[in-house]
């Protein structure tokens, strides 16, 4: 008790900071006196960085802060709105671009890697489940035929349409039809599509933080910052359903293709930055049951078409146009499938997000599938992480 | 008048003098003249060689460049060839290859008619019946027709269309309307039990185009209604033979001293051709169902549900004359087979059902035997959705959702879609 009291008397001149501590690590020892073999109980307050300091340290404790808040957010809503809402440049990535090479560039700012063909088909189904009904492909050919004539040639039009309309007044209306129709059809061999949710042209929106850069010029030269990227996708029409695909290859599949890297900054695309609102959308907000994607469709514009590249001799271009197109809509789609299910960049996946794309010019069609594997693609994340998130994609035809 | 400076003073006591108006508009004769900036410079009066008779006067056409001494050559004016479409104007009304002396009265999906229904009604020489048919009214109550947990999925789409579809916190009429009507097909189609062997296709915007003689007026039913949904057989009859014979003694209901044209669009330029919107050899040829959508986000822009019923109500009707000249030929007579065209008119909260049958194409006297028409008006699908929810004194009155929903106007959309094919 004596030296309980010396101690009192000599903590008590610094400062009262120390008195409340003093105070429990006085009462601490009282406490625990029976079972002294229980840990070392600290005598004095974690040693932390300052709050406010202009130091790296502070500053990595006030990230620590904000990434705590995030965590411990109650509900997905409150997560996405702390983590969009501080607004700050960012690049714009448009997923149907001209850039040459593009499909490169999305590789590298989404770590994903690209497969051509189409992904190893699932293990077979168990015998005791019931065979599922044969796949009638007559009455499919014979609806996307209907699909075709219809807007092609019975459709008697009231104006005739101007050549450079003629693929949005045409091959539009045709892919609703083609997609309403085939999914009416198989919803028979597939009960997830019987329940499925059809939207026509709803945004896709998507926000992520992908590697660092030294900030060139202005009040905060020198430092470094994180490079933010920003996706507004108008799928011409997408699936949702309520149940989630299954997986292609397993959550940690080491692919031994590698990621490309880019050395220049991603303004050699060209790629312009903007501030504006950052948005995470998969088409339907957090409450619908239907948030998990199954298949999206995407027309390309008459900007890109087949002829226009031809001419500007750029006809390699071609399958890089379908490809960009795949992976960055894809990689937002399914990014944001998986915010809305509460991971985020700190909070890596734990089952793999699945998801299909077509794409199309009215003519020719590719097929796309996308699994992700990871959200950490910040540079504090990245630095032990050996997932990719994989395409996996065929030729036009 | 002190806050004025020198010229705006001047502007200001005398309007005129900068060559504005008194409300601040250019004057009338600058419409006239052009505005003094933009007038071309007048070309220099010709040379004084050019007034002399009998002179040929030597120009430096031919040296392509100015020459003292040489007069100034005059060209010919140049007449490029073509004008571009920006500066066409169209030809006179009389001159058109279609102009007819005859004034057509067209109706087209933006015509609002004064006497609503009644006016419908007998520009098409139809009895109007309250209420869905027995026939349909049985499939929308038969279990077997149901979908499994139809009202979680109506409710589902609801919420999707008013709250979930958009970022905004609450979407506008514009982009509810349409995506409530396509969930709401797409769960019909791909949830329904019922077997289908008749094929249905939709089609969202075609043009339709008919005219049938009414007394000595012409009428024609012309433009796009909508979304429209062909079937590969045609609706069975409705209403039987002897009550088909029964509207004989049926008076159709003037509206004198109102003309039965009011407005409709009177032309004297159209076509009298009948037009489907198709071409022959159409997998789908016959009309099923057409879906007319009120979306406008205004109030004043939105038809009232008289005129949208009025609306309905013609379309069908041309729909199904223009099908029943394709099948039985362009002559006036009594059907032995009635024609049926549905149609459901919406503007995303209040839905009107309507089912037609057409037993006549002799419109043009009001005796004889009358088309029928079954009209289920003001059908509420929920009587208003909260899109955020009513907080009073920190208590939450009214959650996030609809309120007053009925899923009776659910499932005779449902009837609608499955007739025929069940």
């Amino acid at each position: 008790m004596a030296a309980a009291r010396c101690w009192r008397l000599v903590l008590r001149g610094p400062g009262l900071s120390l008195h409340t501590a003093a105070g429990a690590a006085v009462t601490a020892p009282e406490v625990t006196g029976p079972d002294v073999a229980a840990a070392p109980v600290a005598r004095y307050p974690p040693l932390v960085a300052s709050l406010t300091a202009d130091s790296k340290a502070a500053r990595q404790r006030r990230v620590e802060r904000w990434q705590a808040t995030v965590h411990a957010a109650k509900s997905v809503d409150e997560k996405l709105r702390i983590l969009t809402k501080m607004q700050f440049m960012k690049y714009v990535v448009y997923p149907q671009t001209f850039a040459l090479n593009a499909d490169r560039w999305y590789q590298s700012f989404t770590k994903t890697v690209f497969l051509s063909g189409l992904p190893p088909p699932p293990p077979p189904a168990k015998p005791d489940t019931e065979p599922a009904p044969a796949l009638d492909v007559a009455a499919l050919r014979a609806a996307a035929c209907d699909c075709l004539l219809q807007e092609h040639f019975f459709l008697r039009r009231k104006k005739r349409v101007p050549l450079y309309l003629e693929r949005e007044a045409i091959a539009s209306p045709f892919l609703d039809q083609l997609v309403a129709s085939l999914t009416g059809l198989l919803s028979a061999r597939n009960p997830a599509l019987a329940a499925a949710a059809l939207d026509c042209k709803r945004p896709v929106h998507f926000y992520w933080l992908r590697g660092e850069e030294i900030i060139p010029r202005g009040h905060r030269k020198g430092r470094v910052d994180a490079l933010r990227y920003q996706i507004n996708d108008k799928p011409h029409n997408q699936i949702r359903i309520s149940k989630q695909l299954p997986e292609f290859v397993p959550l940690d599949y080491s692919v031994p293709v590698e990621v490309p890297v880019m050395n220049c900054k991603p303004d050699k695309l060209p790629l312009f930055k903007r501030q504006y609102e950052n948005t995470i959308f998969i088409g339907t907000k957090t409450a619908d049951p239907h948030c998990y994607g199954h298949t999206q469709f995407h027309l390309l514009p008459d900007k890109l078409k087949r002829e226009r590249l031809l001419k500007q001799n750029c006809a390699n271009q071609i399958e890089v146009v379908f490809r960009a197109n795949a992976i960055a809509s894809l990689f937002a789609w399914t990014g944001a499938q998986a915010m809305y299910q509460g991971f985020w960049s700190e909070a890596d996946v734990t089952r793999p997000f699945v998801s299909q794309g077509v794409i199309t010019d009215g003519k020719y069609f590719s097929f796309f599938c996308y699994q992700l594997n990871t959200l950490a693609l910040t540079a504090q994340a990245d630095q032990n992480n050996p997932r990719k998130n994989i395409c996996w994609g065929t030729q036009n035809a | 008048m002190a806050l004025a400076s020198g010229s705006a003073r001047l502007a200001l006591a005398r309007p005129g003098r900068l060559g504005l108006g008194s409300c601040g508009a250019p004057r009338r004769g600058a419409y006239e003249w052009g505005v003094r900036s933009t007038r071309k410079p007048e070309p220099p009066p010709p040379d004084r060689v050019y007034e002399i008779p009998g002179l040929e006067p030597i120009t430096y056409a031919g040296k392509m460049h100015f020459m003292p001494g040489l007069a100034r050559p005059v060209f010919p004016p140049w007449d490029p060839g073509w004008t571009p479409p920006k500066f066409r104007r169209l030809p006179p009304l009389h001159e058109h290859p279609l102009y007819k002396d005859q004034a057509c009265y067209v109706f087209h999906q933006r015509c609002r008619l004064l006497e609503g229904v009644k006016q419908a009604l007998w520009l098409t020489k139809t009895k109007l019946i309250e209420g869905l048919p027995e026939k349909v009214l049985s499939l929308a109550d038969d279990p077997r027709n149901h979908i499994e947990n139809q009202d979680e999925c109506v409710l589902n789409v609801i919420f999707h269309a008013r709250l979930w579809h958009s970022t905004e916190d609450i979407p506008k009429r514009e982009t509810y309307c349409p995506v409530i009507v396509d969930s709401l097909i797409q769960l019909c189609k791909s949830r329904s039990q019922a077997s289908f062997s008749g094929q249905t296709d939709l089609c969202p915007n075609n043009t339709l185009s008919t005219t049938w003689n009414r007394g000595s007026t012409l009428i024609q039913v012309h433009g796009s209604s909508g979304a429209q949904l062909n079937a590969k057989d045609p609706l069975p009859p409705i209403a039987s033979r002897e009550e088909v014979e029964a509207t004989k003694n049926h008076v159709l209901e003037t509206f004198y001293p109102i003309s039965p044209t009011v407005g409709l669009q009177e032309c004297n330029v159209y076509d009298v051709n009948d037009d489907t919107g198709f071409r022959e050899g159409y997998p789908y040829p016959y009309p099923h169902t057409l879906y007319l959508l009120e979306s406008a986000n205004l109030r004043p822009h939105r038809f009232q549900p008289d005129q949208l019923r009025a609306k309905m109500i013609l379309f069908a009707f041309g729909n199904a004359l223009a099908q029943a000249r394709l099948l039985y030929g362009n002559d006036t007579k009594v059907l032995e087979q009635p024609v049926v065209v549905q149609s459901v008119g919406t503007d995303g909260r209040v839905f009107q059902f309507l089912v037609l049958q057409l037993n006549t194409t002799d419109l043009a006297s009001d005796e004889g035997v009358k088309n029928l028409v079954w009209l289920d008006s003001d059908q509420l699908l929920y009587a208003h959705f909260w899109c955020l929810p009513v907080v009073r004194r920190k208590a939450v009155v009214e959650p996030v959702g609809p309120t007053g929903f009925q899923p009776e106007t659910f499932r005779k959309f449902l009837a609608l879609y499955l007739h025929g094919a069940v």
